[in-house]
């Protein structure tokens, strides 16, 4: 089989354990404020390609708890940076998958968390306040996850996510913005974990998903925009949450994800030709994982995490991938 | 990384790349570790931002350091300057970003210090007589609808610059009317009628001109968009923008007889370009409408029109095969 046709799954292992390796690469050095949210990435991908123990586990929460900003009470992305959601909710996942929660003083992050949240119902990034959905997401995505959901404002954290909706059916980062794959992907995600699809107009939306995807299989996130892997994941959790994977040629996307591998060294790229990363890498994986690539471990769509992680947790929303092919 | 092309590289050419940046790693890791440094023991001094100032040239995405320059700011500089001297210095920084943005137009960080700063610009001189003038902060304003105009030509798509022009929108001390945005948006759609950014923000600045301006004009501007849209159809069938904006000016409770008229304006372009997916999707989902709209027992034409298309899009569009076999099916046999 050629690259075309087959997930290497050796090869973005080795990608995945290399990156810990570059310390004398600028680039390495000048992504440290990625660094919490590249351990989350890596490690989902090697857990849906069922090598979780190649990192060491004890090293990563050793790293994880490093970045733990004590003033703030929540994570930044590399120890001495600043707390922020984003990293927050990555070392809150790393430590679910690790099944480490115990090492953090919930209370303290939970109301890190609440404390971000504004009077419009939007969550702020950090305490100087840039808002997002993005972030909505990650407070009731980290909530969530900490069992902590009861503290959370609910009816003013959907009342925002409402406002952002589109004619379209989509959503975008704040109000008044154009609907976007990400956006998208984020508010649906974080209504179904409050069990509040019923805000989604399911048929627009799922009409507006199915319309990303190009004649070369690839999908974009807005319209006349062109292809990218990450997309793949985005618009496909929304589609397996609203329970329309099939309204899309799965075939044909496959195609175009593995054509994005780098077939000598591993990883994944935003398009084929590409430069690969860890971000992408993990996007291709899991929207391959979300069409039932044979071999793959199922993941969950909804938290992006490992659907028996989230199971364990008893936090399975109703979402539905394609089965599982043997070969 | 997006759209960075993949270069296979030797391993000596590898080898010495990685030599050739060692001095500037060097440099970058001593100023990141005296800079966090500096933090930690709350240093606030002209010293330490100018040195923030040379980090973030080189790492713009580095938000920690963004969040420490505003701290100087806030506990350092803020509290022993003029008013006067406050204004000069975030138009510095706005400065400082727009350079920043040229080279790095979708990062967030720094579409997010040039909002902090827009923000603690402070109101105005104060008049001879005593009086505050709102004078800096409109200036300000209208510096940055230049600089998002420009981040706009350069990428008319940039969601990021679409989402900064509607925020200064939202706070300009003395707005500019919604029918100057109209016109704004208008250009950028006859520049490029696939500017679905640009037909987006139509879609959220009519209905502010139609509360305003009564239901009779909203009537008579509602026609001039179908005239815009349908231009803009005619010129390229295959362009999903215009479609979605047809969709959102028929909305989702039309009125009967501008359905039928739509419709059979679509049949026509139609006609015109028999294999075109658009026309048949948009005319599948505008007779469905129509059919929540009428009696049950005239219905049955209709509905086998849509089956009809459906199956021909099927073939047109097989990505997409499922779902219109699925709509098929639910409009029964
Ligand atoms: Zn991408």
């Amino acid at each position: 089989m050629t690259s075309d046709s087959e997930l290497l799954v050796p090869l973005h292992v080795a990608y995945i354990k290399s990156l810990g390796e570059n310390k004398d690469d600028l680039v390495y050095h000048m992504t440290a404020h990625l660094r919490l949210n590249a351990i989350y990435w890596g490690l989902t991908a090697l857990c849906i390609m069922n090598q979780k123990e190649a990192l060491d586990r004890e090293e990563m929460i050793g790293f994880v708890m490093s970045c733990w900003d004590d003033e703030a009470g929540g994570f930044g992305a590399h120890p001495d940076h600043d707390a922020h959601i984003l990293a927050t909710l990555s070392a809150i996942q790393i430590l679910v998958i690790q099944d480490a929660l115990d090492r953090i003083d919930i209370p303290r992050v939970v109301k890190f968390i609440l404390s971000l949240q504004q009077p419009s119902g939007v969550f702020a990034g950090d305490s100087f306040g840039e808002v997002d959905t993005r972030f909505s997401y990650c407070a009731v995505n980290a909530l969530s996850l900490l069992g902590k959901l009861s503290e959370l404002d609910v009816e003013k954290t959907v009342a925002y996510i409402r406002s952002c909706k589109n004619f379209d059916g989509g959503f975008g980062a704040c109000i008044g913005a154009e609907s976007h794959a990400g956006q998208v992907f984020v508010c649906v995600a974080a209504l179904a974990i409050l069990d509040r699809l019923d805000e989604v107009d399911h048929e627009t939306l799922a009409w507006w998903l199915a319309e990303r995807q190009l004649p070369n299989g690839g999908l974009n996130g807005r319209p006349e925009k062109l292809e990218d892997v990450c997309y793949s994941f985005w618009v496909l959790s929304a589609l397996s949450i609203l329970q329309k994977l099939s309204w899309i040629d799965s075939d044909k996307l496959s195609s175009f994800i593995l054509s994005a591998q780098d077939p000598d060294s591993g990883g994944i790229a935003d398009r084929p030709g590409d430069m690969v990363d860890v971000f992408h890498t993990l996007f291709g994986v899991a929207a391959l994982s979300l069409l039932g690539y044979p071999g793959l471990v199922d993941l969950d769509p909804v938290y992006c995490m490992p659907a028996s992680v989230i199971e364990a947790k008893g936090l399975r929303k109703s979402w539905q991938a394609l089965e599982r092919r043997s070969k | 990384m997006h759209g960075v092309k993949r270069t296979r590289q030797s391993r000596e050419a590898e080898e010495a790349r990685k030599l050739k940046e060692q001095a500037k790693l060097k440099d970058y890791l001593l100023l990141t570790e005296d800079l966090l440094s500096r933090k930690k023991k709350k240093d606030w001094s002209k010293e330490a931002f100018d040195l923030a100032t040379k980090l973030l040239h080189s790492n713009p995405e580095f938000y920690t350091i963004w969040n420490y320059r505003r701290n100087i700011l806030i506990n350092g500089i803020f509290p022993s300057s003029s008013v006067e001297e406050i204004n000069s210095i975030l138009s510095s920084d706005l400065s400082l970003t727009t350079s920043a943005l040229k080279a790095h137009p979708k990062v967030y960080w720094i579409w997010n210090h040039r909002r902090w700063c827009l923000e603690n610009v402070p109101p105005g001189p104060s008049s001879p007589t005593g009086e505050q003038t709102q004078g800096w902060r409109q200036k300000n304003w209208e510096r940055e609808m230049y600089v998002v105009e420009r981040m706009l030509d350069a990428d008319a798509r940039n969601f990021h610059a679409w989402n900064y022009r509607r925020y200064i929108l939202s706070l300009f001390p003395t707005p500019p009317p919604p029918t100057q945005e109209l016109k704004y948006t208008t250009h950028k759609i006859e520049s490029n009628f696939s500017n679905f950014s640009a037909w987006h923000q139509r879609s959220k600045i009519l209905p502010l001109i139609w509360e305003k301006e009564g239901k009779e004009r909203e009537e008579e501007m509602r026609e001039l968009e179908f005239d815009l849209v349908r231009n803009a159809l005619y010129t390229d069938p295959n362009d999903q923008s215009a479609w979605l904006y047809h969709r959102w000016l028929i909305g989702p409770h039309p009125d009967p007889i501008l359905l039928t008229r739509e419709i059979t304006s679509i049949q026509e372009l139609l006609s015109e370009q028999p294999d075109s997916k658009w026309c048949m999707e948009s005319l599948v989902h505008y007779t469905l409408l129509l059919i929540s709209l009428t009696p049950e027992t005239e219905r049955e034409e209709m509905k086998s029109e849509c089956r009809r298309l459906l199956a021909e899009l099927a073939g047109v569009d097989p990505c997409r095969k499922n779902r219109y076999q699925e709509i098929s099916e639910r409009l029964g046999v």
